[in-house]
Order: C-alpha cells, then sequence, then structure tokens
C-alpha cells in the first residue's frame, strides 16, 4: 500500500529532506513540542471551561473551590496564542536554516560544471528551477511534516488521556482519529495521487504550449490564425479543467466525510460520558462535572486532524522537486591548495587532440595539432558547431581531451586545477555581471583591487566618464532602474576585470556576436589595444578584426583546415579572400 | 474591503443572494447544533437518563452533519461558479492577446503574459470562491449567533460584542506596522532573496576566476543573513495572527469565567451557560477564516486586476482598408511618419516611398530605429503624426488584415514551434501537398535536415525536441516564403546577425530567388547585402540620413560611404 505513495518511495533514497532532519534536532523537537502545546491549550480551555461551568453550577459555597480551574482558564486562554506565536517563529527559523544549508549544498553539486552548464542544460530556466525545488522543500516541512507530526502528537496524547479513564473508550479514540491519521491520508493520496499526476502534467503541457505560441505570436498574427489557436488552446485547456473538477470534487467529499467521524467521535463521548460519569434517577454525582468537559475538548483540536489529509495529499506535488534535486550528483569540497606554479613565458601546446563527449557518438576533435608560444594572438574561426568553443574548454582544462595532451610547460593543464584562472582568463558571448555594485562586479577579477587600480582599469577601457557620471559612482548597483548596460558597455565591464585578474593567457569565446559592425570593431580595437602584452586565443566566426592576429585557424569537421598569417591568407587563399571581402561589405 | 471588480462577473448578485440564504441556513444549524448539545450535557448532568437524550443526540447529529454539509454543498457551487467565471476571463483575455499580438507582450513581456494566462487564472478563481463565501459567511454567522448569545445570556453577548472591533481594530494596527517593518527592509530583503539565484547564473564567472570553491561560504553568509532579515520581519508579521488568537481564546476564557462566577451566585443556570459556552468559539470562527485565508486571494485581487485591465485596455481595432494583391505598380508612401515609444523622447522621423517589386535595403547600426521602422510598417505600432499612404489609400497605421495577409515576416530568429517539420513550413498554407512542401525544402537547402530526421517531415522539431541552429531555422521561414505564392511582400528583420559568415554566404544564395517579384524591406546591419538593393535607406538616430542607390551613395561620400570605411576597421578606430 505504501508503495503507492509516491513521496515515500523518493524519500528511501534521498539526501536532500532526511539528512536535515537529525541537524538542528533540537530545534525541530522544539517546533514540533510547540506545535502541540498550541492545540493542547486550545483543548484544555474547553475542558476546563466545561468543568468550570459545571462544577460552578452545583454553587459550591467557597468560591476557592473554582479557583483553580478559573486560574487554569485564563492561563490556557494567554497559552494557546502565546505558543501557536512561539511555534511558527521556531519552525520558520528551523526551515530557513535548513534552507542555508541547502543552498550551499545545491551551489556545491552546480560548481563541478558550471562552465558548461549553460550548454549542458539549455532547456528552460533549469537553475531557477532548482531554486524554486529547494522552496518547495521549505513548503513539505512547513505545511506537511510539522503538522503531522503534530497530529500524532496529538493523537497519542488523546488516546492515552482518554485510556486512563477507561481503556475501551481510549481503543475507540485509536480507532476512529486513526481513520482520520492514517486511512483518509492514505486514501487521498491513492485516488487524487494520479490525477494530481495528470494535472501536473497538463500544466506542464499547456505552460509549454502557451509560451511556445506566445513567442510565435508574431507568426499568428501574419498568418491570421489567431483565433484558432485561442480554440486550441481552449480544447487542451478543457482536459485540465475535468480534472480539477475531478480532484477539488474529491477533496469536498472527504472533508465531509471527515467531519462525520468526527461528530461520531463527539457522540461516543457523550454516550460514554452519560453511562459512566452521568447520575442515575435524577441522582447527581460529582463525576458530572467532567461530561462537558470530555465533551468540548476535542471541538478545537479537531483542526489539527482535518489537515492532515490534504497535507498528504499535497506531498506529491513535491516529488518531482526531490527526483531533481537527488539527481545531481553530491560534490563536496574544500577550498583546494594547489602546489603547482607555472613560471613565465607561457607555452601551450595541444598534441593530437581528440575530443567525444561521452554519450556523443561524433568525435567533435579529430586531432587537432597546435603551438601557441607567449604573446602570441592566434584567432580560431569556424562554423556554429565546429568544436571552437570546446577546444577552449580543453585549453582551460574544463574539459579532458579523450585523446591526445595539451600542456602549458609540459604541465598537464586538466592537472592545474581552479589555478588555472591565475593563468588563463575567459570573456565570453554574454558576460554576466553580478546584482550588485560595479565595484563588486569589478573585484570579482582581484579582490584586493585598490578602488585607484579599479579606476584605472576603468579609464583602460573607456567606462571612467561614463561611471564617474553616475550619482552613486562606483557604488551604483548594476542593475537598477535607467542604468542598464549595453552590449558593447558590458563588453567593456567584463575586460576590466580581467585586466584586474591580470592573467597572461586571455580566451575570448565570440565576445562580439549580435554587435553592429561599428561597436564590433570598436570593442575588438580595445580588446587588441590593452590585451598586447598578453598571449591572445580569440574565437570568432566572422573575419571582422582579423587582420591584428599573428595567426589564423579554421577549424572544419574537428581538423585545421587552414592556417598562417591573415597577410598570408589573404594573399593565397581564395575561401579567406571571398568571406573578408563580405565582411567588408563589398 | 469588498472589490468591485467582482460585480463584472456574470450572475454575481444572484450568486451572492444565494449564498446568503445558505449562510442564514447554517447560522440557524450552529445554533441548533450548540442548542442541543449544551441540552444532552445539562440533562446528564441532572442525572437525566442517558435513554432520554437520544432525541437531542439525534438532533445534534442532524445540525451537525447539515451545517457542515451546507458548507460542502456551497463550496462545491461556488467553485464551479469560479471555474467557469474563470474560463470565460482565460478566453476573453487570449483573444485580446492573439488579437494585439506583439505590442502587448512587448509590454508584458512573455513570461509574465503567461503565468498570467495560467496561473493567474487559477490564482483568480481562488480568489473568487474563497473572497465570496468567506466574506458572506462573516458578514451573517456571527451576527446570528450573537443574537442567539444575547437571548440566552446578555453579559456574554456585551462582552463578545465589544471584543469583535477590538480584534479587527488590533489586526489593522498590527498589519500596518508588519508593512512599515517589511518596507523599511524591502531593498536589502530583496537583493538578499535575489542572491542565490543570482550566483548560480554567474557560477561560469566565478569558476573563470577561480572564486567559485571559495563562493559557497559567501552563499551561507548571505542565506544566513537572509534568514535574520526575514525572522525580524515575521517577529512582527505573523504578531497580527496572534493578536487574532489571543483576543479570541483570551474572550472565550473571560466568558467561561464570567458564566461560572454567575452561576456561583445562581444568576443564570447551566443550560443558557453551557449553550453560550459552546456558541463563542463560533461567534469568532468566520473571521478566522477569512483572516487564514487573506494572504493567499491577495495575488488572485492582484492577477484579476491586472487581467481586467488588459481586457479593458486596447479596443480591438476592425480592419478597414481594402487593398488588392501588392502589383508592380503599387506604392507604399510614408508622408512624414513620427513615432515615439514615450512623450519625453525625440520621435522617430521617417519620409519615403517603396514602389512595386523593389528590394530596399534599410541599414543603420543599433538604436538607428530599423525596428521600429520594421514594426510601424507591420502595423504594430500606432504613429504619432504623419500618414501612409498605400495603393493610394490613405491610413495611420497599417494594423489592417488586408495589408497583414500580404507580408511574410522573417525575424532575426524566426519562431520554431514545438511541431513537425510539415506544421512548422507549412504554417502559412496549411492545406499545402506534399509534393509541395518538399519542393519547399528543395529551393531553400533543406534536404540534409529532412534527410536526417527519423519520420521525416512528421518529425516533431522546436526547443522541446529538437533544437535547430540558426541557419536551419531561417531556411524554415524560408520555406514558408517560398510556398506562400499570394503574399508578395517580404519583410527582413536583421535575418543573418547572428550566424556564422558562411553559413550566412549559403543562405544569402537561397534568399536572393525569393525576392524577384516582390516587395522587399530588409533591414540589417550587415553591409554586403545592399550590392543586391534596388534603393537603401541609411538611418542614422531615429532620422533617414540618405537614400539612393549603392553606387549613388558611395559617389557622395557621405554616411553610408563612412559606414564602410569604419567596417573596415578603417580610418577612424577609437
Amino acid at each position: 500500500m505504501f508503495k503507492k505513495i509516491p513521496l515515500l518511495q523518493e524519500l528511501k533514497k534521498d539526501t536532500w529532506v532526511k539528512p536535515f532532519l537529525k541537524k538542528y534536532k533540537k530545534t525541530l523537537v522544539l517546533a514540533i513540542f510547540l506545535g502541540i502545546l498550541t492545540f493542547f491549550c486550545a483543548g484544555a480551555l474547553m475542558f476546563n471551561s466545561g468543568y468550570l461551568i459545571s462544577r460552578s453550577a452545583t454553587r459550591p459555597e467557597n468560591i476557592l473551590l473554582v479557583y483553580v480551574p478559573i486560574v487554569l482558564t485564563r492561563a490556557f486562554g494567554v497559552g494557546r496564542p502565546v505558543f501557536h506565536y512561539l511555534e511558527r517563529l521556531t519552525s520558520h527559523n528551523w526551515v530557513f536554516k535548513m534552507t542555508s544549508d541547502l543552498r550551499v549544498k545545491l551551489y556545491k553539486a552546480l560548481e563541478k560544471d558550471a562552465v558548461f552548464f549553460k550548454s549542458k542544460y539549455q532547456l528552460g530556466d533549469v537553475l531557477g528551477l532548482l531554486s524554486e525545488d529547494i522552496n518547495h522543500i521549505q513548503n513539505l516541512y512547513l505545511r506537511t511534516i510539522f503538522p503531522t507530526f503534530v497530529a500524532w502528537g496529538l493523537y497519542v496524547f488523546i488516546v492515552i488521556g482518554v485510556g486512563i479513564f477507561s481503556i475501551w473508550m481510549g481503543l475507540l479514540m485509536l480507532l476512529m482519529i486513526g481513520i482520520m491519521l492514517v486511512a483518509f491520508p492514505i486514501w487521498s493520496v491513492i485516488v487524487n495521487g494520479a490525477r494530481q499526476e495528470y494535472e501536473k502534467k497538463i500544466k506542464n503541457e499547456l505552460y509549454l504550449d502557451l509560451t511556445d505560441n506566445i513567442v510565435g505570436i508574431t507568426d499568428w498574427i501574419f498568418a491570421q490564425r489567431g483565433r484558432d489557436y485561442v480554440k486550441l488552446h481552449e480544447q487542451n485547456e478543457e482536459k485540465l479543467i475535468d480534472v480539477q473538477e475531478k480532484l477539488h470534487h474529491f477533496d469536498q467529499i472527504r472533508d465531509y466525510l471527515l467531519q462525520l467521524v468526527f461528530m461520531l467521535v463527539v457522540v461516543s463521548l457523550i454516550l460514554w460520558g452519560g453511562t459512566y460519569l452521568g447520575g442515575s434517577n435524577g441522582v447527581y454525582t460529582g463525576l458530572a462535572n467532567w461530561i462537558a468537559a470530555f465533551v468540548l475538548c476535542l471541538f478545537p483540536v479537531v483542526d489539527a486532524f482535518a489537515v492532515i489529509p490534504a497535507a498528504s495529499q499535497e506531498t506529491n506535488v513535491y516529488k518531482d522537486s526531490l527526483v531533481r534535486l537527488n539527481r545531481l550528483q553530491d560534490n563536496s569540497f574544500e577550498e583546494e591548495k594547489s602546489e603547482i606554479k607555472l613560471i613565465a613565458p607561457y607555452d601551450i601546446k595541444l598534441d593530437n587532440v581528440h575530443f567525444r563527449y561521452e554519450n556523443g557518438s561524433r568525435e567533435i576533435l579529430k586531432g587537432i595539432n597546435l603551438d601557441i608560444s607567449s604573446g602570441d594572438k592566434l584567432a580560431i574561426l569556424g562554423r556554429s558547431g565546429s568544436g571552437k568553443s570546446t577546444l577552449a574548454n580543453l585549453i582551460r582544462g574544463d574539459r579532458v581531451a579523450t585523446e591526445g595532451t595539451i600542456t602549458i610547460n609540459d604541465i598537464d593543464v586538466s592537472k592545474v586545477g581552479d589555478q588555472i584562472s591565475n593563468y588563463i582568463g575567459v570573456i565570453h558571448q554574454t558576460p554576466y555581471l553580478f546584482n550588485t555594485t560595479i565595484l563588486n562586479n569589478l573585484r570579482i577579477g582581484n579582490e584586493e583591487a585598490t578602488i585607484e587600480q579599479v579606476w584605472q582599469v576603468l579609464e583602460r577601457v573607456g567606462l571612467k566618464d561614463m561611471v564617474k557620471a553616475l550619482p552613486q559612482g562606483l557604488e551604483t548597483m548594476v542593475d537598477e532602474a535607467g542604468m542598464r548596460f549595453s552590449g558593447g558597455e558590458r563588453h567593456r565591464m567584463a575586460l576590466a576585470r580581467i585586466l584586474l585578474k591580470d592573467a597572461p593567457i586571455i580566451i575570448l569565446d565570440e565576445p562580439t556576436v549580435g554587435l553592429d559592425p561599428l561597436t564590433e570593431q570598436e570593442v575588438i580595437s580595445i580588446f587588441n589595444r590593452e590585451l598586447k602584452d598578453k598571449t591572445l586565443i580569440w574565437i570568432t566566426h566572422h573575419l571582422q578584426g582579423v587582420e591584428a592576429m599573428d595567426q589564423v585557424i579554421f577549424i572544419e569537421d574537428g581538423t585545421i583546415e587552414m592556417q598562417g598569417s591573415p597577410d598570408y591568407l589573404r594573399k593565397t587563399n581564395e575561401r579567406y579572400q571571398k568571406l573578408k571581402a563580405i565582411d567588408e561589405g563589398r | 474591503m469588498f472589490d468591485k471588480g467582482l460585480l463584472t462577473l456574470t450572475d454575481i448578485k444572484k450568486t451572492m443572494r444565494g449564498l446568503v440564504g445558505l449562510y442564514i441556513l447554517q447560522a440557524f444549524l450552529i445554533v441548533g447544533q450548540a442548542v442541543s448539545l449544551g441540552l444532552v450535557i445539562t440533562h446528564l448532568w441532572n442525572g437525566k437518563p442517558l435513554k432520554e437524550q437520544f432525541i437531542y443526540i439525534i438532533g445534534f447529529m442532524i445540525s451537525f452533519a447539515g451545517r457542515e454539509g451546507l458548507q460542502w454543498w456551497s463550496n462545491r457551487w461556488l467553485d464551479d461558479y469560479a471555474r467557469v467565471e474563470a474560463k470565460k476571463l482565460r478566453k476573453t483575455l487570449l483573444e485580446k492577446v492573439f488579437i494585439l499580438g506583439p505590442e502587448l507582450v512587448q509590454k508584458q513581456g512573455t513570461g509574465h503574459m503567461v503565468t498570467l494566462t495560467l496561473d493567474g487564472i487559477s490564482e483568480v478563481e481562488d480568489y473568487i470562491q474563497l473572497t465570496l463565501s468567506k466574506m458572506i459567511s462573516m458578514m451573517i454567522v456571527p451576527i446570528v449567533v450573537l443574537a442567539m448569545a444575547f437571548y440566552l445570556d446578555w453579559v456574554s453577548g456585551v462582552i463578545l460584542f465589544f471584543i469583535y472591533p477590538l480584534i479587527v481594530l488590533f489586526m489593522i494596527i498590527l498589519g500596518y506596522a508588519a508593512k512599515a517593518k517589511a518596507d523599511k527592509q524591502f531593498v536589502s530583503f530583496q537583493r538578499l532573496s535575489n542572491h542565490f539565484i543570482d550566483s548560480l547564473r554567474g557560477i561560469d564567472t566565478l569558476k573563470y576566476f577561480g572564486l567559485s570553491k571559495r563562493y559557497a561560504n559567501s552563499i551561507y553568509k548571505t542565506s544566513e543573513r537572509f534568514r535574520k532579515t526575514t525572522m525580524s520581519v515575521l517577529r512582527v508579521a505573523i504578531l497580527s495572527t496572534f493578536a487574532l488568537d489571543f483576543f479570541t481564546t483570551l474572550s472565550i476564557a473571560v466568558v467561561a469565567v464570567f458564566l461560572g462566577l454567575r452561576l456561583i451566585n445562581g444568576e443564570i443556570t447551566l443550560f443558557p451557560a453551557l449553550t453560550v459556552l459552546i456558541l463563542s468559539p463560533e461567534y469568532f470562527l468566520p473571521i478566522r477564516a477569512f483572516a487564514n485565508d487573506y494572504h493567499a486571494t491577495l495575488n488572485g485581487k492582484n492577477s484579476f486586476h491586472s487581467i481586467q485591465e488588459i481586457i479593458n485596455s486596447a479596443e480591438v481595432k476592425e480592419s478597414k482598408l481594402e487593398l488588392h494583391q501588392w502589383q508592380p505598380t503599387d506604392s507604399l508612401k510614408l508622408d512624414n511618419i513620427e513615432f515615439a515609444y514615450d512623450d519625453n523622447a525625440e520621435p522617430v522621423k521617417f519620409n519615403t516611398e517603396f514602389t512595386g517589386y523593389q528590394k530596399v535595403g534599410i541599414i543603420g547600426m543599433s538604436g538607428a530605429g530599423k525596428t521600429t521602422l520594421i514594426n510601424l510598417l507591420s502595423g504594430f505600432l500606432p504613429l504619432k503624426n504623419g500618414k501612409f499612404e498605400i495603393q493610394g489609400k490613405e491610413t495611420t497605421d497599417l494594423n489592417e488584415d488586408a495589408w497583414r495577409n500580404q507580408i511574410i515576416y522573417i525575424p532575426q530568429s524566426p519562431y520554431i514551434f514545438d511541431n513537425t517539420l510539415r506544421y512548422n513550413i507549412a504554417f502559412h498554407t496549411p492545406d499545402a501537398s506534399d509534393e509541395e512542401i518538399i519542393e519547399a525544402i528543395k529551393a531553400v537547402g533543406l534536404e540534409d535536415l529532412l534527410e536526417e530526421l527519423p519520420d521525416k517531415l512528421d518529425t516533431l522539431i522546436g526547443n522541446g525536441q529538437r533544437t535547430l541552429s540558426g541557419g536551419q531555422a531561417q531556411r524554415i521561414a524560408l520555406a514558408r516564403a517560398f510556398l506562400d505564392k499570394q503574399r508578395k511582400v517580404l519583410i527582413f528583420d536583421e535575418p543573418t546577425a547572428h550566424l556564422d559568415i558562411e553559413t550566412e554566404l549559403e543562405l544569402k544564395e537561397r534568399m536572393l530567388p525569393l525576392m524577384k517579384d516582390r516587395l522587399v524591406i530588409f533591414a540589417t546591419h550587415r553591409l554586403h547585402w545592399m550590392k543586391d538593393m534596388d534603393k537603401i535607406v541609411v538611418l542614422k538616430d531615429g532620422k533617414i540620413a540618405e537614400e539612393g542607390q549603392y553606387d549613388e551613395l558611395l559617389a557622395h561620400q557621405a554616411y553610408f560611404y563612412e559606414l564602410l570605411n569604419r567596417a573596415k576597421g578603417g580610418e577612424k578606430n577609437v
């Protein structure tokens, strides 16, 4: 039976939820305890009030006889809101604490493949999805796990409490509340689980479909078929509406039946009270004062039980998040300390390099031989998909060649580890600017850079005047309204960062795609001027600015198809001449 | 407090009247439940035999089951009502979107538009249901319960009566306090909460700078700071729930104690006392339920309003121009047209004419106004000043069916639907035969792709399935143009800007034949295309800098000439 509950299946091999239950155990126990106390006080308030009123109705001569119940009534009345407040604070605090750990765990898992992450997961916003998954786990705790523990705690308390007075009544409670806490949730998950799965699937499809067609809306409008699409969407939506209707109707009936079970609990308490506590034949016994107490005390407590079936059912929604997170490879690390130290001049050597993706059938690179000496300027040309960027990843050691070797000063680059960033810097197509100040963004290049150094590099890339003109200067947030960097400016920022880092070898990975020819020419000129003392590896898909390079290679079908200085190629190579002419607009 | 927007729903008044009836009935059942329970307990306390109580116990059961049954029924009824209303709303919204088109989507953003249509509408559904049921029950049930309390014992009635406004008052005060606190922390709050996703997005940059491992600590620290900030806001925010809780339980306690004292003095008997005690939690139940769902309904309310705004905003314009298929003798005149995205910006101004099967190149650098001109020609933007003259007829915008169904529009990245290759190619001409489609595939050089696909024309392509390269997507757009021989106007918007140079060259060979016998408007910043154009319009800063044929412009030695030189990396470097 439990096999049908997807979340339980997933939790078996989970490394994202269970370990954290053990960490911060004390706070967790405290939160659950406070939750139980909240409902205990609510029940006790009614219990006590029922007793107080019944006892008072016997008109005791001395008010001191009901003094204790009077004090307790007030205490429980205040206790319930206070414990409730504390419980919410404690549980939220606990969940946020755990979130911090989860985030680090997620970050570490992603760090491993950071460089080609974006190409690995092309579809959609996987990063957004993963960070959303962590929020889902938060909800799993707050909305399912905590209330379930609390309800079970109360369940045990009630069964024992009633059992002390009467074993049979205790057993009856065990059965009836058990129906609410076990049978209803399981029934719910099983019946509605499949529906929920289906609902999620359709919702997802609708989401993709609608995004797809809204992105392509211009085509619908030019084809003048907009109404066709609306009709189509309505049809698809109908399936969703259908299943949601069933889901809701089920929920409503279930909640009603649960209330009826509760009604039976109350009635059985009345019958029990009437039989064992009530007087007989008009004879009053002191025990009768307890009838009202027992009957009334459960009314507030049912709230703790009534939410459990819906909460259990909701777990189906969290399952996907857990699956996705658990599929990530764990990657725990400490900051590494590499002993490898390279000494200038830096000579890169590629010797018969082959590369094929782990699961790919096609060999991307088929034997590349290349020497890049210190200070060389090399342009790598090729069509998209020809393996240019893969080559850059290989040189930085982020990927390992399937055959052949890549070395800097005879040391295998893949062995250098994170230290490689001291030797090789990268600027790629869309330089990422973090949502923080300009200063912080630049200091990513060198955390110890002084303000003077920062202004210096800004001057070198031609952004000094623009930043100076901002009211908050270097402290301006890069994303703040009205202050967005244009394409060209982003590249200059990236360059400034690289200049602060001052690595001797720079890889430019198609940095100017999509810029118009004038902006592109400006960016290239600045790159050439500022990086003239460094080794430059420039990956590009057209020939603008290529004259400033010492050497040009064309990669096609995984091999070097054409190689030589720009001057040489312009004189001898017909294909080069043709492409060059087009780039110049001739 | 009541949202007037709700009044626009169909049959809303009837629905509300029905609900009022239901909740009055329910309130009486609640009273019945309390009275019967009070009677049973009092009788048992008095030592009357259990046997005689069955009638009251059955009364209790009927009241209880009836009250919950009404709840079930009203939930179900409202749920169905909300679903139908939401469906209508969605249909109206979608129709608006697919008629108004890109301008609306651009303004709202694709993501927002999709979320609004799907999630937004279901939030509205919840909003309709929760607001109607909770609000009406809050207005009815407490009144009936209070009346009964007064009838049974006026002292308790007074206590209950005065506590209610106190609760509302405190909740409002604390709500404002929480909001003030949250507002004060909003900026740092926002920044901290986005920090994590920001770090994930920039993780490759961190790695390139060798910072990625060390950064894990920063993630933890920021997250902990976020926790502390959130908790400090939360401490105030949940005070309003605390106030509600506090006053309800405390007033129950006070009622109980007062009843107890007066019972001792013999001022009241057990039955009314017990019944009032049972009733007092019921008195507060509706406001607690309302407060519980209040935050959940806020999103729905906001979505409801943004959707209504979109629906009510732009009127769908009737097409009125009658145009014939574009002929070699036709002309389209842009008579001093002006447009600005907002009132403060300097408007773009164009004055030129396109005739017959001319090939017109629109050249200019980023920000020169190419895209704006293309959008004006496609009818997606309204003019601020000036007019168009098309086939001798005047109009102030080109949002006309008769014009649009002559156009084939090819953007920088043509959109490939998640559907079959056939569907994508025959998008404008759904009735095209396989032979015609294959002919089009050959004409644009997609034979290789067709060979590669397992199910040939029926293979699913697009983002979800099989991503095509930029060049392949362009070829599919060209194939659409090839199939549709009726449409005589071709508009290109930077079709090759992001392609590698050799792919661009191959595409050019396929594009030129398609341009024959059509009016072509070709916007680009790639200069080599200009040699194949009959007329070149050179844009600079939102105006036409010069226009004419390639050789004429070269001879001028003005802006176009300068562009050519600078693109070569020539004299004018930075």
